[in-house]
């Protein structure tokens, strides 16, 4: 935050001159945001625009009557209840094991040290940084070997492969800092490895933890091209695939299209905006150093 | 914290696998048919819609799982499912050899030979139909439609151009576009984004300027495109085309996109199969204001393709599949639905629809043709068929020109996969 | 805002055990028989394949050809080196543009201000939706006749400006990025404010007294401070510019004659359309080569930092 000393101590003249280029500048911030905000409004506008509306009048002016009927057809015609659904349980599944598993990965490679735990955990990160398209072939016929494929839970065992990775390494962060002398204390009252973990290291890092479980869901929610690779039945679709299927079918029912975009977003804002602390705390998403 | 985690994660799971079952089962019950088509029209929905639950009325029990996709989303997915067990039991495709002559090298379709035995199918279809899908040996597919494509044309616009009669012959054709351009009006409309809609323009370009002998040798491997100069030619041409006649903003358009303008009066020509007849009416169009012209190639050829309904190989529901096929194809359900994707049925037994004036338009086309030209990407390898498209777009870019095209095309049919 | 940093005490030291070793196995083993299994197997897998031509059907077989993909690659392949050269471009552009933006913006709004975290939330919240989705909603926005773009240049009088935005080849995939900078922008910005948050206070007070006017503060106080940030921010946009792929697939496919194609769409396109799988897995190999080589001196370089 800046300081207003200075100007307290200067007296009148110099505090003119900062207001003005505050004022200066939360206008130019408010003009940048509506900006950023103008694809919203046409989309929004758009969606409840009948497709003679969408025709006749300009993007960003609001609709000359409210067809609501497009987010009925589109849900309908997109199968928005079955994607919805099909992303809600992947994502529900995946990010509690994921954690899971990430946590006890990171809790063994920070505080149980051996030989080598630092280059398995650079090779576990790695993995997390190369794109995903470049294993989407063998995955392929991995899943299909398998018999997973086009199916939920075989989707999410990619899912859980590739998301690991990151969380390890913004764990292994945490567990690392944890005071060694409270490891100590509780060996020397007897407990064991397991106890340390459950009781110690993991309660420390719940708040990483909670904005990790945020932070996943919605990557899980918004993930695209694994799925599309793995699930082939439109009964399995997640909601990428429905906005992706929708937008090639129906391009030209400008009215439905937007009405199901926006209603493939809803879920995601609302847990932006519950949780946005998690999100714009950037400390996560870089991993940076305090 | 945590055990909220676990537990939400327990009922998940119980969740996930209790709804998994249930839509695995969906799909591998023995009474579900999982059918794989393309997005269908505003009409054609229901009618299909239509025979899907006279099907399921005359079987009790048995359900006919509908999955429609975009044509390039719907080619990608089959190709895709081929040697797996997800793919779909029916599906329908276009039966050429880049197309499904692919699928069923991937083991995707069955040869259904018993089932022709049984049911008799090898009387109920045309001739021409019956070649497209006796073609890989044994029998592959059900004859779904004969699809032809022609040149439709608004014939207030013409007249507006001061066209009194339809060209018979390439440079008549030319004339007309330039008459058209003189009277303010867009010549003809196409889609960019959906490469095979500009490539139906290249195809005739090409049986105009080469003639049929060697655009079919052409396309089937025997002739080179680097050695033809009708190749050079014809892709002159295409850049004529993109550069006085197509719609402005050709190249960012889907070809539902560019058909608005046709429906709307704004476009002259549209190049489209029989399908088109119930499209326009669909969109708005009065039928009688539209008039067909088959392209001016001057070989007596039509072009068209085949499309056909297929059985997957890997389904284990092959029996019911072919009774559902032997429904759909049969007399009573063709009358029904003629003129819906087609002008005519597939099904010798059944007339043309005389709702719409157009199709009576296709009939002499059909008679009258000396053999048929396909789409190049029925005829082409997937991989080089991404290739053509390619070149065709860059020559109308001007990133390449034409008289190089036929050597970079055939340089990389030369290095392609075999 | 949530504390996200552990406490402070005496990291413990690292004392590599062979009983830890044992003690460590069953927390490891889920973890390393997912990523083992779904990661390093089918990148493995991918490099094995470039040295085989094969169509991708089950059915068929797997020919060995040596490197005769990536000989055709790098000769033969018309598409590869445009797919090359936007990845690297891409690369560049989100570099300078987004990222510059996002740091402007941070230091615009690491101030008290009325409606703050509105402005925060706002400019954060695209890079919440799906990639796919924005691609589906900026393709709205592109379209020549009926969207926002050029209607607004129209109305404003601008008309000449209008472009097929994702039609023509000379631009289309600058019409993508742009879309991206919308999603991009909010990435960087809360990294860069977290880390102008940690620009001590004092440092710019004294220079301040010293008599430093606001550029000079800028100059020697804030950007040495915000190193540490700034790496992680160039890293992390480099790394997601190389896997651009939703954005291209939702927005053109690859076209218009494939200008807009990339390293990740073109191997997907080579496995999967064009069924030729040698040829997708050695480009797959290729951005593996491309991402390892950038990845690993960042981890090498964090990870000493770490202990």
């Amino acid at each position: 935050m800046s300081s207003s000393i200075p100007s307290v101590r200067s007296g009148v003249r110099r505090r003119a001159r900062p207001d003005w280029f505050r004022a200066g500048l939360w206008v130019a911030l408010l003009l940048a945001l509506i900006v950023w905000s103008i694809p919203f409004l046409v989309m929004v506008f758009t969606s409840f625009k009948a497709n003679a509306d969408a025709a006749a009048s300009a993007p960003w002016l609001p609709p000359s009557e409210w067809h609501v009927a497009n987010y009925a057809d589109a849900a309908r015609t997109g199968r928005l209840a079955t994607t919805a659904v099909n992303s809600l349980i992947v994502a529900l599944v995946k990010v509690p094991i994921g954690l899971a598993v990430a946590s006890a990965a990171a809790f063994a490679l920070s505080r149980l040290p051996f030989r080598g735990s630092r280059v398995l955990l650079a090779v576990i990160v790695v993995g997390s940084m190369v794109p995903v398209q470049i294993a989407l072939s063998p995955l392929f016929t991995e899943m299909l070997n398998l018999g997973l494929l086009n199916s939920l839970a075989g989707l999410v065992l990619p899912y859980l492969a590739f998301g690991i990775p990151y969380q390890i390494f913004i764990l292994h962060g945490f567990f690392s800092a944890i005071p060694v002398e409270l490891e100590e204390a509780a060996r020397l009252d007897g407990a064991s490895t397991f106890r340390i973990f459950w009781r110690i290291c993991l309660p420390l890092a719940v708040p990483a933890l909670g904005a990790l479980f945020i932070l996943d869901f919605v990557a899980t929610w918004n993930e695209y091209a694994i799925a599309q690779t793995l699930l082939q039945s439109q009964s399995n679709w997640t909601i990428p695939l429905a906005v992706q299927g929708f937008s090639t079918q129906y391009s030209t029912n400008f009215g439905p299209l937007n009405a199901f975009i926006i209603m493939s977003v809803v879920p995601v804002l609302i847990v932006y905006l519950l949780f946005q602390r998690s999100f714009v705390s950037g400390a996560f998403a870089g991993a940076v150093k305090s | 914290m945590l055990r909220k985690f676990l537990a939400t994660a327990t009922a998940a799971v119980v969740l996930a696998v209790g709804l998994s079952g249930c839509s695995a089962a969906g799909a591998n019950d023995d009474k579900t048919l999982v059918f794989w088509t393309v997005t269908q029209g505003d009409e054609q929905l229901p009618v299909l819609e239509d025979m899907i639950q006279r099907f399921e009325d005359a079987h009790p029990g048995v359900t006919v799982d509908l999955e429609q996709r975009s044509i390039d989303a719907h080619k990608d997915a089959l190709r895709q499912v081929a040697g797996t067990g997800v793919g779909p039991d029916v599906y329908f495709y276009w039966e050429g050899s880049g197309l499904a002559g692919e699928l069923v090298d991937a083991g995707l379709s069955a040869d259904l030979t018993s089932y022709y035995n049984k049911y008799d199918w090898d009387d109920r279809f045309t001739s021409a139909a019956l070649a497209g899908i006796t073609q890989y040996g044994g029998h592959h597919g059900v004859p779904w439609t004969r699809q032809a494509m022609a040149v439709y044309y608004n014939k207030t616009l013409f007249k507006k151009a001061g066209i009194a009669t339809e060209p018979t012959t390439y440079d008549e054709l030319i004339a007309d576009a330039d008459a058209l351009v003189d009277a303010g009006v867009t010549p003809i409309e196409v889609g960019g984004t959906v490469n095979w809609h500009i490539m139906r323009l290249l195809d005739s370009l090409v049986e105009t300027e080469c003639g049929a002998t060697t655009a079919t040798a052409l396309f089937s491997g025997s002739a080179s495109w680097a050695d033809e100069t009708c190749v050079t030619a014809s892709y002159e041409q295409l850049k004529t085309w993109g550069d006085k006649y197509f719609n402005d903003g050709y190249l960012s358009m889907s070809n539902d996109d560019s058909s608005l303008l046709f429906f709307s009066g704004d476009a002259a020509m549209a190049i489209e199969g029989t399908w088109f007849d119930g499209t326009v009416v669909e969109n708005g169009m009065d039928p009688n204001e539209l008039g067909i012209f088959r392209f001016p190639t001057g070989t007596g050829r039509l072009s068209g393709f085949g499309e056909a309904l297929y059985v997957n190989d890997a389904s284990t529901k092959k029996d019911l599949a072919a009774t559902f096929l032997d429904f759909v194809t049969s007399t009573p359900i063709q009358k029904d639905s003629v003129g819906t994707w087609a002008s005519l049925s597939a099904n010798k037994e059944v007339a043309a629809g005389t709702d719409n004036p157009l199709d009576a338009l296709w009939e002499p086309f059909f008679t009258e043709a000396d053999g048929v030209y396909n789409p190049a990407d029925q005829s082409l390898s997937g991989e080089v068929t991404t290739e053509y498209w390619r070149i065709q777009n860059a020559v109308l870019t001007g990133e390449i020109a034409p008289a190089d095209a036929g050597a970079q095309l055939q340089t990389f049919i030369d290095g392609s996969a075999k | 805002m949530t504390t996200l940093s552990p406490r402070r005490g005496a990291p413990s030291s690292y004392r590599p055990d062979a009983r830890n070793g044992m003690l460590a196995v069953p927390y490891l083993v889920p973890a390393l028989v997912l990523y083992v299994g779904f990661v390093l197997y089918p990148l493995v897998d991918t490099v094995r394949l470039s040295f085989f031509s094969w169509s991708g059907f089950r059915t068929r077989p797997q020919d060995f050809v040596g490197v005769d993909n990536y000989v055709r690659l790098f000769t033969a392949d018309p598409v590869f080196w445009r797919a090359m050269l936007n990845s690297v471009l891409w690369v560049a552009l989100s570099l300078l543009v987004p990222m510059l933006l996002s740091l402007v913006l941070a230091l615009a709004l690491n101030r008290r201000m009325v409606g703050r975290n509105v402005f925060r939330s706002i400019f954060y919240m695209p890079a919440v939706f799906a990639s796919i989705t924005v691609a589906a909603v900026w393709r709205w926005i592109y379209n020549p006749t009926m969207g926002a773009l050029n209607q607004l240049l129209d109305h404003v009088g601008l008309g000449g400006l209008a472009h097929e935005w994702l039609g023509d080849p000379s631009i289309a995939i600058y019409s993508i990025f742009a879309a991206s900078i919308w999603q991009a922008v909010g990435f960087g910005l809360v990294l860069f404010l977290a880390g102008l948050q940690q620009v001590q206070q004092e440092l710019v007070d004294s220079a301040r007294v010293d008599g430093a006017n606001a550029w000079h503060v800028f100059r020697n106080v804030t950007l040495p401070a915000l190193r540490p940030t700034t790496a992680v921010v160039v890293v992390l946009t480099v790394i997601n510019s190389l896997k651009v792929y939703d954005l291209v697939v939702g927005m053109t496919g690859g076209g218009p004659v494939q200008s807009t194609q990339v390293l990740a769409l073109w191997s997907v396109t080579q496995s999967f359309q064009n069924h030729n799988v040698g040829m997708g897995s050695a480009v797959a190999v290729v951005l593996l080569v491309i991402s390892l080589s950038l990845v690993v001196p960042y981890l090498v370089w964090s990870l000493r930092d770490n202990k």
